[in-house]
């Protein structure tokens, strides 16, 4: 091969494996930076991906939105308006498959079922990863707080931008799950 | 050298069939042999090598480390890339051997899957595994032309397939982008099978091409409710057809994976399909449109290919199994009038097909090809076992009869064998009398 054409190509490749991480990485920033940070209550269970290593699937507690439009399919893109409740927590105000004229954040979901003048649907950031060891410990102490009634403080924090939302932490009694995870097994193994 | 041609040199010499100065000459077209190959192993196991690292930086990084911040990881995301990108660069620029071409290759493959992967575990994006991989194929699927890697470009095949496999089969989505992946590679095969015929490398594609085509069919096609049979036996076709290409038939039978897998797939198939109860409970009579599409392609391929063998006079002598997929559509058409029909039709087709083996088997010499027309015969007289009211008496007789045959033809192979081999020493023995 034309040695001027390797370097171009070389070039090219070593770009666009920058570009794609690294564009990823701006996206994320720019929320997590300009956006409107919002607590999702949830409660976690916990899988595990071969790459990408073990992770918390989140269970939302905000999985039904108002709406009138009965037309909406299974897997179509909803946008679902955000408000705060009483509480602090988010809260699902209506949903529809075009933007609003609205003064309110909203976030991109995929449609369930529609029922009753509500939609429910599924929403994107319900994955967040985890130290290995922590994944697992999570999901049992979250269930078994939340069965003994301790807490009722489990949720997301979620930063919405436009279209984009990033799940930036889970936090337990507005502690980092990592930190409250290590702080139970640390106990349990001084017992 | 192989030490067995160096131990039959020697035996040579002592029993003065070749002169000393032959086997010297023997032993230097070998010794200058050795010196012009490349050093295949190093680079064999710098590809494991850098296979194994990879595979390694993914799974350390899966780990997620909690205690680094948010910065530090993202660091860490870009290191191995960097090193992978560092390593490419110095082998292409400084026109390093193979060994370096392959091992940077793999290395970076797995680099770009890390890097990726360490982004999205940052961010917690998520994200179907299916996207996760088309990012990653695409992304590192310049390596195969820039690096001229055959690890690169089995790896793109691997991934392609674990692509369709996952997009297929656990998202229930055709991936067409699959098609393109392997597009992507038809130039680099193409000039292979052009420049390298009779490579080991070339072999190894001939075989994890078909295998990876016959794994993500099923990724196209709706299995609920179609006649698979059909597109499968159209596949398995057009590889045995591909099987007879010039290119491919030239070489040694166990390089060409498309005969081998066309010839062994449409077996099994017919098999399967032998049994009524395949016909009354797993047969519809009708191809969903996807399904249709696709079965109507791979048989237009098909005909495409069997047209140039015969624009090349490659069609004599008369080849039954090239043309079993037609035959198969044929007896579909009874299904219309029930299962039995069919059911018999396959049966007198299979047959056709274990007999023709063995009268191949038997006119071109062959003891592997005799011996697996046999096991056709074989396998359906097993298989009707399984479902006819045959009685014990009969169906021992059936078997001893097939075990017989087995005997005979390979006795009557055996002779013919000999004969030609006597008839050829006392013919040469003839000329230097002559001479």
């Amino acid at each position: 091969m034309n040695k001027i054409y390797l370097i171009i190509g070389f070039v090219i490749m070593v770009a666009a494996q920058w570009f794609v991480p690294g564009q990823m990485i701006v996206e994320q920033e720019s929320v997590l930076k300009d956006g409107t940070a919002y607590k999702f209550k949830t409660m976690p269970i916990d899988p595990s991906d071969p790459l990408r290593g073990k992770y918390i699937n989140l269970n939302f507690e905000m999985q039904r939105a108002f709406t009138k439009d009965s037309m909406i399919d299974y897997g179509n893109d909803l946008y679902v308006y955000l408000k705060n409740d009483a509480d602090g927590f988010a809260k699902a105000t209506i949903a529809s498959r075009e933007k609003l004229d609205l003064k309110q954040d909203y976030i991109k979901v995929e449609a369930n079922y529609y029922y009753e003048d509500s939609i429910s649907f599924s929403v994107p950031f319900n994955t967040f990863y985890m130290e290995e060891s922590k994944a697992y410990p999570a999901e049992t102490l979250v269930r078994q707080a939340n069965r003994d009634s301790i807490l009722n403080n489990c949720y997301g924090l979620v930063y919405v931008k436009d279209d984009r939302a990033v799940l930036d932490n889970v936090m337990i009694d507005d502690e980092p799950i990592k930190d409250y995870v290590a702080k139970h097994i640390k106990e349990n193994t001084q017992l | 050298m192989n030490s067995k041609i160096e131990r039959e040199l020697d035996e040579l010499v002592t029993a003065k069939v070749i002169t000393p100065i032959v086997e010297q000459d023997i032993r230097q077209y070998y010794a200058r042999e050795k010196v012009a190959q490349p050093n295949k192993l190093f680079a064999i196991f710098g590809v494991l090598g850098s296979l194994l690292t990879g595979l390694g930086v993914i799974l350390i990084l899966a780990h997620n480390w909690d205690d680094f911040s948010r910065a530090t990881k993202t660091i860490w995301a870009f290191a191995p890339l960097v090193v992978g990108q560092l390593l490419v660069a110095y082998t292409l620029f400084k026109k390093k051997s193979n060994a370096w071409k392959e091992t940077a290759a793999v290395f970076l493959f797995f680099a770009i899957g890390s890097s990726i992967a360490l982004v999205s575990q940052i961010y917690n994006i998520p994200g179907e595994m299916s996207s996760f991989l088309l990012t990653w194929i695409i992304l590192a699927a310049p390596l195969v032309y820039l690096l001229k890697s055959h690890a690169a470009a089995l790896l793109h095949i691997l991934f392609a397939t674990i692509y369709a496999c996952n997009a297929g089969y656990f998202y229930d989505a055709s991936p067409y982008l699959y098609l393109l992946m392997l597009g992507w590679l038809a130039p680099y095969y193409w000039m292979q099978l052009k420049s390298r015929t009779s490579d080991n490398i070339t072999g190894i594609f001939n075989w994890f091409l078909p295998l990876s085509m016959l794994i993500s069919l099923g990724a196209f096609i709706q299995w609920d409710n179609s006649f698979v049979f059909l597109t499968y036996i159209f596949l398995f076709g057009l590889f045995y057809n591909l099987g007879k290409l010039p290119v491919f038939e030239n070489q040694k039978l166990r390089t060409n994976g498309y005969l081998i897998l066309g010839s062994l797939g449409t077996v099994i198939t017919l098999f399967i399909t032998s049994f009524r109860f395949v016909w009354d409970e797993f047969i519809n009579e009708f191809l969903s449109i996807n399904d249709s599409v696709t079965t109507v392609v791979i048989g237009v391929v098909t005909l495409a290919v069997i047209a140039f063998l015969f624009s090349k006079k490659r069609l004599r002598p008369f080849n039954l199994f090239q043309y079993v997929f037609i035959l198969f559509i044929g007896i579909c058409v009874f299904k219309t009038e029930g299962s039995f029909v069919p059911t018999v039709l396959i049966n007198i087709l299979i047959l056709a097909l274990g007999v023709f083996t063995v009268e191949m088997g038997a006119r071109k010499n062959l003891f592997s090809v005799l011996n697996y027309g046999l096991l056709i015969i074989t396998g359906l007289i097993t298989c009707r076992f399984f479902d006819t009211d045959i009685s014990f008496v009969l169906r021992g007789l059936l078997f001893v009869a097939i075990g017989a045959g087995f005997f005979g033809a390979n006795y009557f192979m055996y002779k013919k064998a000999s004969r030609k081999s006597v008839s050829e020493v006392s013919v040469n023995q003839k000329m230097k009398n002559d001479e």
